[in-house]
């Protein structure tokens, strides 16, 4: 259940924010050739937070562990969202005109690299993915 | 607790970006039903707004039925996705066709090489290739801020398109086209509550009725909202 809330609640925002999903004027689902990587990149993210993010919940929860590696999910999924919020959608634009230079370096940096820094956001929460079975799986026969 | 910490901040960060992004869909859900309640009540004079002449100049008939309005900044990835995937489908079926018109406004936010190269086509404007010199930046643009559209470089391309490269060299450094670009800007934001590129108003000049597309959206959604102003 929380893993399902997760996944949608991170594959159609971004998706919505990336343009690749519209509903307005029409419900339409719209991805070039040229940018099916980068769906492809927020659709794994999107189900990887959906596996870590739990597993840490649960882990925090039951085994009362440390809270670390739900940080390092977040942070994982956080940079998958931030390169993922399209820097000409209205989110570019209220960061711009809200906070000046600085936030246009920023979402330059974010545009620019947006490939790379979906690739580090899913390569974290794979870390995250097997530190955490493993993590699990050797508490559990311990208890 | 202070493990606690960056959760906190990473979970306010990513509730940020998905509330703003929600919140801005949902103004403009609302601003497009608005739209349409009070497109006949537009007055003439308003819809003219869009006939400012710090906008670009016409593409295709003048007697067009219909005027797409593009709102867009020329280092915008989503604009140049628009530019080369569903611009050119709509000048063959609606403008070369005489029932569609476009302008395009500068909306240029997207860092500090934007409002040179939108001033640099309106430069290109004085030598009759405003819409030359349009498509060259959208065949060049490569990022935000990373030297393609340079103020050297947007002289280059005015030789590529063999331009009067003084009178544009002169043109551009004088930035005087510069109170344009931010009246263009100001327009958007008197139109659009979060304003984001490519935005496009679709203007029916007979009946009134405005339609607005937000984002770089299909051909077959642009058949569609024509095809019923038509």
């Amino acid at each position: 259940m929380i893993a399902a809330v997760i996944f949608f609640g991170m594959f159609f925002p971004l998706s919505i924010l990336s343009e690749f999903i519209f509903i307005e004027p029409f419900f339409i689902i719209y991805v070039t050739t040229e940018l099916a990587f980068s769906f492809a990149l927020i659709l794994a993210i999107s189900f990887m937070s959906a596996i870590v993010i739990p597993m840490n919940i649960y882990r925090i929860k039951i085994l009362r562990k440390k809270t670390s590696k739900i940080g390092t999910s977040l942070i994982g999924a956080i940079i998958g969202a931030s390169a993922g919020a399209c820097s000409c959608g209205p989110v570019g634009f209220f960061i711009i005109s809200t906070f000046g230079a600085g936030a246009g370096f920023a979402t330059a940096f974010l545009t620019n690299y947006e490939i790379p820094l979906r690739l580090i956001s899913l390569g974290l929460l794979c870390v995250v993915y097997f530190t955490t079975t493993k993590s699990i799986s050797t508490e559990c026969r311990i208890r | 607790m202070n493990k606690l910490i960056p959760v906190i901040i990473s979970g306010i960060a990513i509730a940020l970006i998905v509330g703003v992004g929600f919140t801005s869909y949902y103004a403009q859900v609302v601003e497009v039903q608005e739209l349409r309640d009070k497109a006949l009540s537009i007055p003439k004079a308003e819809r003219q707004l869009l006939n400012l002449g710090h906008s670009s100049p016409v593409l295709g008939s003048t007697n067009a039925q219909i005027t797409i309005v593009e709102f867009g900044d020329y280092q915008c990835e989503m604009c140049h996705m628009w530019f080369h995937n569903t611009r050119g489908a709509i000048i063959d079926n609606y403008v070369d066709t005489g029932k569609v018109n476009i302008i395009f406004v500068d909306l240029a936010f997207l860092g500090s090489d934007s409002p040179i190269a939108a001033q640099a086509t309106h430069c290109a404007n004085e030598q009759g290739k405003y819409w030359e010199y349009h498509s060259i930046l959208y065949y060049k643009q490569e990022g935000i801020d990373n030297g393609w559209a340079s103020k050297s470089m947007l002289k280059e391309y005015a030789n590529e398109l063999k331009l009067n490269s003084n009178q544009f060299a002169d043109c551009i450094d004088s930035g005087k086209y510069a109170k344009n670009i931010q009246d263009s800007y100001n327009l958007a934001g008197q139109l659009m509550e979060y304003p984001s590129t490519p935005t496009f108003y679709l203007f029916n000049h007979q009946s009134g009725v405005v339609e607005k597309i937000s984002g770089a959206q299909p051909f077959s959604v642009f058949v569609k909202t024509i095809d019923s102003m038509l």
